[in-house]
C-alpha cells in the first residue's frame, strides 16, 4: 500500500495564469493512493520545500509527484527534500506541467485538463518506482590539461596552487600558444611576454606540474574520475635531458627556413627554438628540414654541441597518465584568408594578415619591431586594415571572431605613435570594442587620427608599384570609394584548429556549428561539456580575447577541481542493468551504446553483457536494442510505461 | 561521337551567327556533335524576366529544356544568360517538388512536361570536360604565340556560385585555361570578374550606364596591352563588340579590340579563316589581331 503526495506549484503565474491550480488539486486528489495534495505560490522556495518535508514526516508519505516545471531545473532539489526528510530521493516523479503545458497552451480549461493528465501519469510512475542507491567510484585526483597556452596555463596553475596534480600536454616545443606571438595587447598596451612569461616559468618550476611539450594525447578512455591517456612524447632529435639550452646548434646551423612561428614574415634554422624566453629552453631538429636527417650531410649540430645531446634516431616516446578530469585548452588557428580570393592575399605581397603584422611590431620579431612591407622593405606609409576577414561572413563564418577589431585599433595606433605621419585607415562594418577600457581605447585612437572607414571591403588589386588598392562601400558616403595605399592588413579571425576533429573524437565532446567545441549550456554551464569530467577552456570554446580566456580558464580549473577535489563520486544509479542470466551475449547493446559503457564478458563459458556504471547515462537505446528483454533500465521498466499508458487512456491510475 | 542538344536563343542566331559556327565546326573536329531543338524559344533572360514574373520565366524555361528532353540527351548553351536560365530553373524545380507540379501543370497545356533528366551545360564546359585541355592544345596547328587574350567570363556563368558550382567564382581559371591550351596567352588585368554591363536589363533601360561598364572594362584591357577579348557569352559578346561603336558615338572614346567567342579562337589555332569562324560579322574588324598573327608566322 502506498501513500502518496502531491505537491503543485503555482511558480507565480507562470503555471497559475493557464492552469486552474484549484481545480487541478481537486482531481488529483481523487486519484488511487493519494494521501494529500497541496498547491504552493513557489515551491522550490525555501517554505515550500519545507511543506513537503513536513508532509513527509507527519503524515508517512513514501512517494512523492511535484507538479511544477521541467526536472532538467529541479529535480535535484527536490529529490534532496525527499532524502532530507528520510525517504530514498528517487521515490520522486516531476509531473512538468510548465514548459508541457502552461507555457505551451492557451485554452485554460484544455490546458489544465493537459496538466492532469500529466500529474495521472507521474502518479502511475512513482508507484512503480524503486529505490535506489547511488554507486560511489574512486576518483584519481589529478587533472590533464591539453594545450599550453594561456588558457591551459592559467588552468594548471590555479589546480596546482590548490595542491593537486596537473598534467599538461603541449603539442608545440614550447609553452606560451598564441599569446606569446603578441607584442602589446590591448587595452593597456603591456607588451605580452612581460605579463606571460613569468607564468610560464611558474608552470615549468611547480612540482605539481608535470610538463609533457611535443607532445600529443594520442589516446584517453575512460570516465569522470578515471580517466586513462595515452601522449606522444615526439622526439625532438637529442636528448632534453643532457640539453643545456645554451643555443650553439642553433647558432652554427647552416639551413634556414621561414618560420612558422612568425607567420612567415622571418626566417628560423632547422634546429631552433620558437622564442627566446620558450619554456622548456629546448630546440626540436626540423626533420623536413635538416639537411644530416635529408641528405646525410653536414652533423654540424652534433659536432658542436658541449652537452652531447644531439641523437638524430632518437624515436618517440609514449607515456601513460591516469586523471581524474581533463580540461581541453587546445586553442584556434588564424583564419587563412587564401579562399577569399577577392582580397588577394598570397597573390600580393603587400596584402599581410593581423597576426603578420603582429609579428613585424614585435621587437623581438624579424624586423625588430619595425614595420615593413614585404615587396621591397619599405617602410609603410598609409596602411589600411580589413576587417571581418572570415568573420561575419556567409561565404566563410558566420561568427564574429571578437579580438580583430580591437587587434587592428591596437596596431593602428601602435603604428602611428611609431610613425605620427602615417596615414591609417580601418575599414568596418561594426567596431565592437565591447571588453573593460576597450571603448575608451578605440576613442583614444580616433583621436590620433587613425580613419574608421564605414564598409566592408569588396576587393583588393595590385598597382604596378607593388601598391594596393582597396575598393569598399563607404556606406556613410553612400559612395565606392578607391584607396591606394602602401600595404593592407587582413584582420583574420579565429576558427577551430585544424586538428580540433581529432580531439574531439578522443573525448566524444561536441562541436557547435561554428566548430569551436560546444559547453553543456550557453549561459549556466559555460566550461563543462556534454561529458562528465572534461571542462573547455579558452579559444576551443570560441573566439574571445586574453581576459576572457583567463576568466574561462579559471572556471575550468574550479569545475575540474570540483570533480577531482572528492576522493569518491556518486554516480547515478538511474542506468541499465543486465539480467546475466537471460542475456545471449549477442552484443546489439555494446554496437548500440554511444557511451561505450558496455563488454562483453565470458560468464560460465558463455557471453553476457555487462554495463559500466560510470559510462552509463541512462539512455536506454540498449534496452530497445535487446533482442530478449534482458536490460532493463532501473526506474524505466516496460511495467511502468504500461502503467502510464494506462493512466492517461483512462484506467485507473 | 558524343552528342548534345545545342539551345542556341536569342543573338546567336540573330547577330552573331559566327559562335555557333565556329562552335559547330570545333566540337565536330572533336567528335561532338550538335543537334537541334525544334520550337525552342527565347530562354528567357535569368535576371529579368525572373525578377518580373517567376512562374512565366520558370515555365518558359522548364519549355525550353523539356524541349531539349525529348532529343533524350544533355543540353548545351553558348550564351551565359541562356545557362543562367536554364540551370537555375532546373535547379529551383528539382529543388521543390510543388514549383515542379505546378509549373509542369502549367506547361501540360502545351503538351510539355519537366523531367530533368538532361543535364544543362555551357559548351566551355564540353571543352573542359568532355574534350579536356590536353586535347584541345595538341589539336593546335597555327601558333598563337604572341597573342595578349583578356578573358571575360561574365556573370551568370560564375554566380550563384552554389548553383554553378565552377569552383572559384572569384579567381575562375577555366577560360584562361582553354585559351593558354590554343597558345595564346591568357593576360591578367583589372576588374577582370567584372560585369560587361549587359545584364539585369541595364542595356535596354540605360544605355549609357551600360556603356560606362564596358568602357571601364575596355580600358582595363588597354592597359593590360590586351590584343583582344575572349568571352564565352553571346551577350558580353555583343557588348563588348557592339558597345565599342556605340560608346565612340556617346563617350566619343574609341577601341579598336577585337572581341573573340572562345571558339573562335580555337578555330584559329586550328588555321580556320575568318569567315569561317564568323569573325567578319563583327562589328569591330578582327584585322589587327590576325595581322599580329601573320607577321608572328614569319
Amino acid at each position: 500500500m502506498t501513500n502518496i503526495g502531491i505537491y503543485i506549484c503555482h511558480c507565480g503565474t507562470n503555471i497559475a495564469g493557464m492552469i486552474d491550480v484549484e481545480e487541478l488539486a481537486r482531481k488529483a486528489a481523487k486519484l488511487k493512493d493519494v494521501s494529500v495534495v497541496k498547491d504552493y505560490r513557489y515551491l522550490c522556495s525555501d517554505p515550500g520545500q519545507d511543506l513537503i518535508k513536513e508532509d513527509i514526516r507527519s503524515m508517512d508519505l513514501d512517494r512523492v509527484v511535484v507538479a511544477a516545471c521541467s526536472p532538467r531545473m529541479h529535480e535535484s532539489t527536490y529529490r534532496k527534500v525527499l532524502s532530507e526528510a528520510g525517504i530514498n530521493p528517487f521515490l520522486l516523479e516531476i509531473a512538468n506541467i510548465r514548459e508541457q503545458a502552461s507555457w505551451v497552451h492557451s485554452e485554460k480549461e484544455k490546458t489544465t485538463e493537459k496538466a492532469f493528465d500529466l500529474v495521472r501519469i507521474a502518479v502511475a510512475k512513482v508507484k512503480k518506482d524503486e529505490p535506489l542507491e547511488s554507486l560511489p567510484a574512486d576518483v584519481i585526483q589529478r587533472v590533464l590539461v591539453i594545450g599550453a597556452g594561456i588558457a591551459g596555463i592559467q588552468t594548471s596553475l590555479d589546480i596546482a596552487n590548490i595542491g593537486y596534480e596537473v598534467v599538461l600536454v603541449e603539442k608545440e616545443q614550447s609553452i606560451g600558444g598564441r599569446m606569446s606571438q603578441l607584442g602589446k595587447t590591448f587595452p593597456t598596451l603591456d607588451c605580452s611576454a612581460c605579463i606571460l612569461t613569468p607564468r610560464m616559468v611558474e608552470v615549468s618550476t611547480n612540482p605539481k606540474i608535470r610538463l609533457h611539450t611535443y607532445s600529443e594525447v594520442e589516446e584517453i578512455s575512460g570516465f569522470i574520475g578515471n580517466f586513462h591517456a595515452k601522449i606522444r612524447k615526439k622526439s625532438r632529435g637529442l636528448n632534453p635531458d643532457l640539453c643545456t639550452g645554451c643555443g650553439e646548434c642553433t647558432a652554427r646551423c647552416p639551413t634556414k627556413v621561414p618560420g612558422e612561428y612568425d607567420e612567415g614574415m622571418g626566417k628560423r634554422k632547422a634546429i631552433y627554438t620558437l622564442f627566446p624566453q620558450a619554456v622548456p629552453n629546448v630546440p626540436v631538429i626540423d626533420r623536413a628540414n635538416c639537411v644530416y636527417i635529408t641528405k646525410g650531410k653536414c652533423g654540424i649540430c652534433k659536432k658542436v654541441c658541449p652537452a652531447g645531446a644531439i641523437d638524430y634516431e632518437l624515436g618517440d616516446e609514449i607515456v601513460e597518465e591516469e586523471v581524474g578530469a581533463v580540461v581541453v585548452a587546445s586553442g584556434f588557428d588564424p583564419f587563412d584568408p587564401t579562399s577569399k580570393e577577392e582580397l588577394g592575399y598570397g597573390r600580393y605581397k603587400n596584402v599581410i594578415t593581423g597576426l603578420q603584422l603582429e609579428r613585424l611590431l614585435h621587437t623581438a620579431g624579424p624586423t625588430k619591431g619595425e614595420v615593413i612591407r614585404p615587396s621591397d622593405g619599405a617602410v609603410p606609409k598609409r596602411i589600411a586594415f580589413v576587417q571581418c576577414v572570415g568573420s561575419r561572413d556567409e561565404h566563410a563564418n558566420k561568427y564574429c571572431s571578437r579580438v580583430c577589431c580591437m587587434h587592428a585599433i591596437k596596431n593602428a595606433l601602435l603604428i602611428k605613435e611609431h610613425h605620427p605621419d602615417a596615414e591609417i585607415f580601418i575599414y568596418y562594418i561594426d567596431i565592437r570594442a565591447f571588453g573593460k577600457g576597450y571603448e575608451e581605447f578605440y576613442k583614444r585612437t580616433q583621436e590620433h587620427g587613425i580613419k574608421f572607414m564605414r564598409g566592408r571591403v569588396a576587393e583588393i588589386f595590385e598597382e604596378n608599384n607593388g601598391n594596393v588598392v582597396v575598393r569598399a562601400d563607404d556606406t556613410l558616403l553612400g559612395m565606392v570609394m578607391e584607396n591606394e595605399v602602401d600595404m593592407a592588413v587582413l584582420s583574420v579571425g579565429m576558427v577551430p584548429r585544424s586538428d580540433s576533429a581529432k580531439i574531439q573524437k578522443l573525448l566524444g565532446i561536441a562541436t557547435g556549428s561554428d566548430g569551436f567545441f560546444m559547453e553543456a549550456h550557453a549561459k549556466l554551464r559555460p566550461v563543462e561539456t556534454l561529458v562528465d569530467g572534461v571542462f573547455l577552456a579558452g579559444t576551443a570554446q570560441g573566439p574571445k580575447d586574453i581576459p576572457d580566456t583567463v576568466a574561462q580558464a579559471k572556471g575550468a580549473a574550479s569545475s575540474a577541481l570540483g570533480v577531482i577535489s572528492h576522493k569518491v563520486l556518486e554516480l547515478s544509479p538511474l542506468i541499465s542493468e543486465v539480467d546475466e542470466r537471460l542475456c545471449r551475449g549477442c552484443g546489439d547493446c555494446k554496437d548500440i551504446c554511444e557511451y561505450g559503457a558496455i563488454e562483453l564478458i565470458t560468464l560460465d563459458s558463455r557471453n553476457a553483457a555487462r554495463i559500466n556504471p560510470a559510462l552509463c547515462k541512462g539512455c536506454g537505446a540498449c534496452t530497445v536494442a535487446c533482442c530478449n528483454g534482458s536490460i532493463k533500465l532501473r526506474n524505466f521498466t516496460d511495467t511502468a510505461t504500461f502503467a502510464m499508458l494506462e493512466a492517461v487512456l483512462g484506467g485507473e491510475a | 561521337m558524343k552528342e548534345y542538344a545545342s539551345f542556341l536563343g536569342c543573338i546567336i542566331p540573330n547577330r552573331y551567327p559566327g559562335i555557333e559556327a565556329s562552335s559547330t565546326r570545333i566540337l565536330g573536329h572533336f567528335d561532338v556533335e550538335l543537334v537541334q531543338i525544334n520550337g525552342a524559344s527565347c530562354c528567357p533572360a535569368p535576371g529579368v524576366f525572373s525578377s518580373f514574373h517567376l512562374d512565366s520565366w520558370l515555365a518558359i524555361a522548364a519549355r525550353n529544356i523539356a524541349l531539349g528532353e525529348m532529343t533524350g540527351k544533355d543540353i548545351i548553351t553558348m550564351c551565359n544568360g541562356c545557362y543562367g536560365s536554364l540551370t537555375e530553373a532546373s535547379f529551383l524545380l528539382k529543388g521543390n517538388k510543388e514549383l515542379k507540379e505546378k509549373i509542369n501543370g502549367i506547361l501540360s497545356k502545351v503538351g510539355c512536361e519537366f523531367k530533368g533528366t538532361s543535364k544543362i551545360k555551357h559548351v566551355i564546359e564540353v571543352f573542359s570536360e568532355d574534350i579536356g585541355v590536353k586535347k584541345i592544345q595538341e589539336a593546335m596547328n597555327t601558333s598563337l604565340e604572341g597573342v595578349r587574350a583578356c578573358t571575360h567570363y561574365g556573370c551568370h556563368f560564375l554566380k550563384p556560385a552554389e548553383m554553378k558550382k565552377h569552383g572559384s567564382s572569384e579567381r575562375p581559371r577555366l577560360l584562361d585555361e582553354i585559351v593558354e591550351a590554343s597558345g595564346a596567352r591568357s593576360v591578367d588585368y583589372k576588374d577582370k570578374t567584372m560585369c560587361c554591363g549587359f545584364g539585369g536589363g541595364v542595356r535596354a533601360r540605360n544605355l549609357d550606364v551600360t556603356l560606362d561598364f564596358t568602357r571601364e572594362k575596355l580600358n582595363n584591357i588597354i592597359s593590360a596591352r590586351g590584343d583582344c577579348i575572349v568571352d564565352q557569352c553571346a551577350s558580353c559578346h555583343l557588348e563588348f563588340d557592339r558597345g565599342q561603336v556605340e560608346i565612340k558615338k556617346i563617350f566619343g572614346q574609341e577601341f579598336r579590340v577585337p572581341v573573340l567567342y572562345f571558339t573562335q579562337l580555337i578555330g584559329l589555332g586550328l588555321g580556320m579563316g575568318q569567315h569561317e569562324l564568323g569573325l567578319d560579322f563583327h562589328s569591330i574588324p578582327a584585322k589587327p589581331l590576325l595581322d599580329k598573327l601573320n607577321g608572328g608566322r614569319r
